[in-house]
């Protein structure tokens, strides 16, 4: 190869590699998309309020509080908004199942003892399921107490919220099991939601899921600083 | 006398002055390269449903930016599910001539992608795809998925039930995506529905239309034919199947009260392929993948100089075989099990022993049939003897009396129009603008014809 013809092939190289270094530094900003509008509000710590929707009875329109076991009984279910718009009666007509969760109270006794009077007898289930983006409901009837999904019928066990039955059981890890806030409770009982970590090793991805732990690892014993 | 005439050129008046000083100032642009053609007499529209399928594009473009104005994707304290469907329901009901404009605009993207499949068709069984054309192939393919992608990022707009399952159904393919599906979700779907509309917004009347128009670049021939009277009565045809077929608004999507429904026509294959409740990304991306990654390497493979479809019989038989799979897997798709004391999942579910059998099944039949009826033709084939050329049809005289019962029509059709919109009757209204265009569209094939007779 003549000596003119590798310098020129050196500089169509240079012209090459600096193409790439100039697209490089763009492969980042795809992150851009990552962003979400629903996510604008911060997410901070929430007391957690019952949707003021009427078929909860005494409970509708309530912060949950988890001495108060008349208003919030074992093996019940509620819907509660987070982030809150600030504005109960906006929360409450927020079609959006991106920002709902299903605030179940456990079953009493053995082995869910959602008698106890603490955050441990609570579980905040996303509203999305992983499966297609339908909206489950707890099934609070004897024999099922599981968290199961209208359409296609994916069923998801208490309190681990790990999908046990239906198409969503058959999907891989992480997008097995429903996204669930870390719940707390005050000294005087009043139930709050933790900023959550949106991520498939913590809180999990709303709409996707989240690798599965233990419930327990959701429920702080006590609040900090509250000791 | 007679010399004299003929050495002047002939006379313009103003008119003609300026179209021809328009057109003459478009030669230095880049315009020039786009040699259209206005046949002189009818042609086959086969040979240019690629420009057709131009043409209807661009009544998209008319229309959905018309139906931008009043279209909410989102809006401050008002939930996008609410928003969406309510939007579209006002443009639906109340905005004066907004029905007329949606439903042309629906039917436009079912005749779009329709008219791209036929297209993409014809240029396979005529061989007009191979020699030298194999990059306008490839372009046209790419063209057809975003053809495909763009329609149903339109219909996912209205946040219907349909539009809901096709919006879950987009999203849990792009979860189940392996390695990256997570990441790939939050980017094209956001993480919730307020995200997800206005993605999909943005994509459906920016970034894929550009992408259409910078693709029309690359896949069109530099020589079109358009024929106005074609194009006329093909349009007019969008506006009656408009006014016969109107859409309805659906139920509006709700999370927490699914229905069963069935996505639309173009789509409802890969549904099928997804309820044999395999893998789902690879029933539901990677098989439709494969559909189309054949489709590009086609003329790669059939590289003979032969070019009709009677002369290739493998291609053609491989041809109508993946019609027929498409047809059969889209029944199926149709099919929901009646029985509704079984459970969702159950009803939905394509039985996968039966639909893989019936899909090789399909492929033998439509083997076997194919190279029996190319040897049937072939055994029959003899030399064709030219037809003779037909004479005038019509006389001038009769030419002129179409032309006016033609305008009478347009005059009538209009007055039907006028009086079916205050009577609140929009479909009859839209049938009947339909036909004022099929009119025009005949007076000028009419007018065309007129030019070959003696005046």
């Amino acid at each position: 190869m003549p000596k003119s013809e590798g310098r020129r092939n050196f500089a169509k190289a240079i012209v090459a590699i600096a193409a790439v270094l100039s697209i490089v530094p763009f492969v980042p900003w795809g992150t851009y998309l990552s962003s979400s509008v629903s996510s604008t509000g911060a997410y901070k710590r929430q007391k957690v309020v019952v949707d003021d929707n009427p078929q909860y009875g005494a409970a509708a329109g309530q912060t949950v509080n988890v001495n108060d076991l008349t208003t919030f009984p074992p093996d019940s279910h509620w819907v509660v908004t987070y982030p809150t718009s600030g504005s109960l009666t906006q929360d409450t007509q927020n079609p959006d199942t991106f920002v709902k969760y299903e605030l179940i109270r456990l079953p009493a006794g053995s082995p869910f003892n959602g008698d106890t009077k603490d955050a441990v007898a609570f579980v905040a289930f996303s509203k999305v399921c992983v499966h297609l983006w339908c909206s489950p409901n707890y099934n609070p009837a004897q024999g099922h107490e599981q968290y199961e999904c209208p359409c296609h019928g994916s069923i998801y066990e208490i309190p681990d919220g790990l999908a046990k039955g239906g198409p969503a059981s058959q999907q891989p890890p992480p997008t097995n099991a429903i996204p669930m806030m870390t719940l707390t409770a005050d000294p005087d009982g009043t139930l709050n939601i933790e900023p959550p970590v949106w991520d498939v090793n913590h809180n999990g991805v709303l709409g996707y899921g989240r690798y599965y732990t233990s419930y327990e690892s959701y429920i702080k014993p006590e609040a900090e600083g509250s000791a | 006398m007679a010399q004299t005439q003929t050495a002047q050129p002939p006379k313009r008046n103003l008119i003609s002055k300026l179209y021809h000083w328009i057109t003459d100032g478009l030669q230095r642009t880049v315009y020039m390269g786009i040699q259209y053609t206005f046949p002189k007499r009818f042609v086959s529209p086969l040979g240019y449903l690629g420009v057709l399928t131009g043409i209807v594009f661009l009544v998209l473009g008319v229309t959905g930016g018309a139906l931008m104005i009043y279209y909410q994707p989102t809006l401050s304290g008002c939930g996008s599910l609410t928003c969406a469907f309510s939007s579209v329901a006002r443009i639906n009901n109340s905005v004066p001539f907004g029905w007329l404009l949606r439903n042309i605009h629906y039917t436009a993207s079912n005749a779009m992608v329709l008219l791209a499949v036929l297209h993409m068709y014809y240029q396979y069984f005529s061989g007009r795809f191979k020699i030298k054309n194999e990059v306008l192939w490839v372009t046209g393919v790419i063209f057809g998925v975003i053809t495909a992608v763009e329609a149903y990022s339109g219909y996912d707009l209205i946040f219907n039930q349909r539009a809901g399952l096709a919006i879950e159904i987009g999203s849990s393919l792009a979860n189940a995506s392996p390695v990256i599906g997570g990441a790939l979700r939050l980017a094209t779907f956001g993480a919730g529905f307020s995200d997800f509309i206005l993605r999909l917004y943005a994509a459906h009347v920016f970034i894929f239309p550009m992408i259409m128009l910078l693709l029309v670049f690359l896949h069109f021939p530099r020589y079109l034919v358009f024929d106005l009277p074609v194009v006329s009565a093909v349009v007019g045809a969008l506006f009656i199947v408009a006014g016969l077929f109107p859409v309805g608004l659906g139920v509006q999507y709700s999370p927490s009260s699914p229905t069963l429904t069935i996505p639309e026509w173009y789509l409802t294959a890969i549904y099928a392929l997804l309820r044999t409740e395999f893998d789902k990304f690879v029933m539901g991306a990677l098989m439709p993948g494969l559909l189309i990654l054949m489709a590009i390497v086609i003329p790669f493979v059939d590289t003979s100089k032969k070019l009709s479809w009677k002369d290739r019989p493998f291609f053609t038989a491989l041809g109508i075989t993946s019609i027929a799979e498409i047809l059969v897997t889209t029944a199926w798709g149709f099919y929901i099990n009646p029985n509704t004391s079984l459970p969702t999942l159950s009803r939905l579910l394509v039985p996968p022993s039966l639909y893989f059998s019936s899909m090789i099944g399909v492929a033998a039949v439509s083997f076997l049939l194919t190279y029996s009826f190319l040897h049937y033709i072939k055994s029959r084939e003899r030399v064709r003897t030219a037809a003779a050329p037909l004479g005038p049809i019509l006389t001038r005289k009769w030419v002129f009396v179409i032309f006016i019962l033609l305008i009478l029509s347009q005059v009538a059709l209009n007055g039907l129009a006028v009086a079916a919109m205050s009577q609140g009757l929009r479909n009859m209204a839209l049938f009947d603008v339909g036909a004022v265009l099929v009119a025009f569209g005949i007076i000028a094939h009419l007018y065309r014809f007129s030019q070959t007779l003696p005046f």
